[in-house]
C-alpha cells in the first residue's frame, strides 16, 4: 500500500480551558464535577479570542479544514454547544471545510441537531462536515437524569436516522421510534449539500460503531485509542465494505494526531513533551467512573477494561507510554511528514485530523506549530502523495 | 437452619432463579438493587414460613433482561411469577428497591397481598430528607453508605476487589440505572399509595445513610394501614445488620405481634 493520494487536514482544535490552578493535585478529576467556580468568564473570553485566531490562522495558512468538537462540564473543552462555535467559525473562515464533531445527537432532541447543521451549511454555502459521537461517558454525568446511558446506543442509533431523515427525505415525514416520535418531520432550513454533507461516525473501533458507520455510508473517525486497535478497524471497515460490494475510500477512515514541528527533532520534543504530559495529566484527568457509567458499556467490556491492570490502577502514562500507544508526532518537519505518511500509508486512510495545540501550550508555541506544520509539514507529505509507489521511512518519534 | 433449594424457571422468556427454604405460608422476599451480601441472613424466616427469594432480572443469578427498564416491568415480571408459582395470594416483603417494587405491585392487585413489609424503601421524593444519589457517590464510599456495620461485607468482598466482583456490581448497577438513573422514585406513586389496603409496615434503620428515616412518616402519611417501626443504629442493609428487623417482619407477616 502506498501514500494514499490527496490526504487531506484539518486542524483539531479542542478549545482547553487553559487556566490551570497552582493546587492542581487538590482535584481528582477536571472532569463532571470539577468545580466551576474556577472558571473565570474574562480569562474565557481572552481563551475564546486565542481559539478563533488559531483557527483562522489554518484557514489563511492552507489547513483542509478545522475541526471542533463538544463535551460538558470539563476544562478540556470550552465548546458545549459546539454549534455555537462553528457559527462564529463560518462567519471568521473564508475558505476552509468545518468539520463539526460534534453534539453526541441522542443527548439533543435530533431533529433541533439536523436544523443546526443545516442552517451551518447553508451559512457556510457547503463548507460543513460532520461526525456523530456517542459521546464519552462523562456527557451522561453531566446530563444525568435526561439520557440513560444504559439506553444510550439505541438512542444514538435512533436519532441518527431522524437526522438523515430530515436530511435527505422530502418531508413533511413521519417518524416514530422507540425513544423519538415525529408528527411533521420537516426542517425548512435543509442542508446546502445535497444529498447531505459528508457524515463521519466517531468511535474507539467497537464494531458496533464501525457497523453504524457502513450502514449508513458515513467516514470513520477514530479517537484515541491504542494504533493496533485502530488498525483493526479500518480492517473491519474494509471488510464489511466489501461484503456489500463497496470499497472503502481512504476519504472515509480519518485518524487523529497530536502534531509538534520544530527545526529539529530535539527541539520539538523540547517545546512540546511538557504540554503533552500536561495534556494527559490535566486534561485528561478522570475518575475510571466517569468514564463508565452505569449500561454505557455491556458487562463483558466492562469486565475487559477491569481486568486490563494498567487501567484499571489508572496508572500514569509514562511519556514512553504516549508516545506507544498514540499517535503523536513531534519532530523537524521532515519527520513528522515521514511519521504521518507511514501512519497514512499503514492505515490506507487519507484523512488525517491534526491537534497542534498541545495541553496548556503558550500561543507562540501553537502558532508556530500550526505554521510549520502547514507550511513545512503539509507540502512535503503532499509531494510524497505526488510520487505515490514510493514507500516513506517511518521516523517514529525521536 | 432451613437451606435454599434453587430452581430456575422461564418468566415471561427471562430464565429467573427463585431461591425457595421452608414450609407454609409463602412469604416471597424482594431484593434490594444488589445482590452482593448474598440472603442466607433472611433464613430464619424460613422457619416459620415459605420463604420465596426470586433474583430480580438482571441481578444475581437471574438473566438480564434489557427490555426490562422500569419499576412497572418488575411489578408484572413478578405477576407472571406469582401466575407461574400457583399463588393467589402471598405476603410481600422488601427491601429498598424491593420495597418500591413491592408498593407498586400491592396498588396494583391488593387483594393479592396478603401483609406488606416495606423494608427502607425507595419510590418517594421527599425535598427535605432526599435520597442520597449512589450513582454518583465515589466508588470507595459506596458500601458506607449501604450500611451502619461494615463487618456485614466480611468474606463477601473480596480485597482488593476482583475483576469479576466489580463486573458483577456494574452489571447489577446497570440493571438498577435502566429503572432509576433519571430518579429513584416516582412522583406519580403517591397518588396511588391509598390503594395499599392490607396491614402494612413500614420499617427502618435510623442510621439509614442512604434514604433517611425521616421518609417512613411520609410512607405512612400516604398508606392507611400502615405501622411504622424505626429500628436505633440500624442502617440500609436491615436484614444483614439486624436479627431484630427479621423478627419484626416474621412477627409482622405472622400477624401474631404488636409491632410497636
Amino acid at each position: 500500500m502506498s501514500v494514499p493520494g490527496e490526504i487531506t487536514f484539518y486542524l483539531f482544535h479542542h478549545h482547553h480551558y487553559l487556566d490551570i490552578p497552582l493546587d492542581e493535585d487538590r482535584y481528582v478529576s477536571t472532569m463532571v464535577d470539577y468545580p466551576n467556580s474556577l472558571y473565570d468568564p474574562v480569562k474565557g473570553h481572552a481563551f475564546y479570542q486565542r481559539h478563533l485566531r488559531t483557527l483562522r490562522l489554518a484557514d489563511e495558512l492552507g489547513f483542509d479544514g478545522i475541526a471542533i468538537n463538544e463535551h460538558h462540564n470539563m476544562v478540556y473543552s470550552m465548546t458545549p454547544t459546539v454549534s455555537v462555535m462553528a457559527g462564529a467559525l463560518v462567519a471568521a473562515t473564508e475558505r476552509v471545510k468545518i468539520q463539526v464533531a460534534g453534539v453526541p445527537v441522542n443527548l439533543m432532541y435530533p431533529n433541533r441537531v439536523a436544523e443546526e447543521y443545516a442552517m451551518l451549511d447553508v451559512m457556510s454555502g457547503g463548507r460543513m462536515e460532520f461526525a456523530f459521537p456517542l459521546g464519552t461517558g462523562m456527557e451522561y454525568w453531566a446530563n444525568a437524569g435526561a439520557i440513560n446511558p444504559a439506553t444510550a446506543r439505541a438512542r444514538f442509533r435512533e436519532s441518527l436516522e431522524v437526522v438523515l431523515q430530515a436530511w435527505t427525505q422530502d418531508g413533511p415525514t413521519r417518524y416514530d421510534g422507540d425513544f423519538y416520535t415525529y408528527r411533521f418531520l420537516n426542517p425548512m432550513v435543509r442542508p446546502y449539500q445535497r444529498p447531505r454533507p459528508k457524515c463521519f461516525i466517531v468511535g474507539t473501533g467497537s464494531l458496533e460503531t464501525v457497523q453504524l458507520a457502513i450502514d449508513h455510508e458515513m467516514g470513520y473517525s477514530i479517537v484515541f485509542v491504542p494504533i493496533a486497535n485502530q488498525l483493526r478497524a479500518f480492517d473491519q471497515m474494509r471488510e464489511l465494505a466489501a461484503e456489500r460490494g463497496r470499497a472503502v475510500d481512504p476519504d472515509d477512515l480519518m485518524i487523529v494526531v497530536m502534531a509538534y514541528v520544530g527545526d529539529t527533532d530535539e527541539e520539538a520534543v523540547r517545546e512540546a513533551r511538557p504540554h503533552i504530559e500536561k495534556f494527559f495529566s490535566w486534561f485528561h484527568r478522570v475518575p475510571p467512573k466517569y468514564l463508565v457509567p452505569p449500561g454505557y458499556v455491556t458487562t463483558q467490556e466492562f469486565l475487559r477494561r477491569v481486568s486490563d491492570v494498567a487501567m484499571a490502577e489508572s496508572k500514569k502514562a509514562t511519556w514512553d507510554d504516549m508516545v506507544a500507544i498514540g499517535r503523536i508526532a513531534c519532530g523537524s518537519a521532515d519527520t513528522v511528514a515521514d511519521t504521518i505518511a507511514s501512519w497514512c500509508e499503514e492505515a490506507g486512510c487519507a484523512r488525517v485530523n491534526v491537534v497542534c495545540e498541545l495541553g496548556d501550550m503558550p500561543e507562540w508555541k501553537t502558532v508556530k506549530n500550526v505554521t510549520k506544520f502547514a507550511q513545512e509539514v503539509i507540502p512535503r507529505i503532499r509531494a510524497k502523495s505526488a510520487t505515490a509507489g514510493q514507500r516513506p521511512v517511518a521516523a517514529g518519534v525521536s | 437452619m432451613a437451606q435454599y433449594r434453587e430452581e430456575r424457571l422461564t418468566v415471561g422468556g427471562i430464565e429467573t432463579a427463585v431461591f425457595t427454604a421452608g414450609e407454609g405460608d409463602p412469604l416471597l422476599f424482594l431484593h434490594g438493587a444488589g445482590t452482593l451480601t448474598g440472603f442466607d441472613c433472611l433464613l430464619p424466616l424460613a422457619e416459620r414460613f415459605r420463604l420465596i427469594l426470586p433474583h430480580h432480572p438482571g441481578f444475581g443469578a437471574s438473566a438480564d433482561d434489557p427490555s426490562i427498564d422500569s419499576i412497572h416491568d418488575y411489578v408484572l415480571h413478578y405477576l407472571d411469577l406469582l401466575d407461574e408459582l400457583g399463588l393467589d395470594e402471598v405476603s410481600i416483603a422488601g427491601l429498598s428497591m424491593g420495597g418500591y417494587l413491592g408498593a407498586w405491585l400491592g396498588s396494583y392487585q391488593p387483594a393479592r397481598v396478603r401483609r406488606l413489609v416495606l423494608g427502607a424503601p425507595f419510590g418517594l421524593r421527599v425535598r427535605e430528607h432526599p435520597t442520597v444519589d449512589l450513582f454518583s457517590v465515589p466508588d470507595q464510599e459506596v458500601l458506607s453508605y449501604l450500611t451502619a456495620d461494615m463487618s456485614i461485607f466480611d468474606g463477601k468482598v473480596p480485597l482488593p476487589p476482583t475483576p469479576e466482583f466489580l463486573a458483577e456490581r456494574y452489571r447489577e448497577s446497570t440493571s438498577w440505572a435502566r429503572v432509576a438513573w433519571s430518579r429513584p422514585y416516582d412522583v406519580k406513586l403517591p397518588k396511588w399509595l391509598h390503594r395499599l389496603t392490607m396491614p402494612t409496615l413500614v420499617l427502618w434503620g435510623d442510621a439509614d445513610r442512604l434514604i433517611p428515616v425521616e421518609q417512613a412518616a411520609v410512607w405512612a402519611e400516604h398508606i392507611p394501614t400502615a405501622e411504622v417501626r424505626i429500628l436505633p443504629g440500624v442502617g440500609h442493609l436491615l436484614f444483614d445488620e439486624s436479627r431484630e428487623a427479621l423478627a419484626a417482619v416474621g412477627d409482622f407477616v405472622a400477624g401474631s405481634a404488636a409491632v410497636r
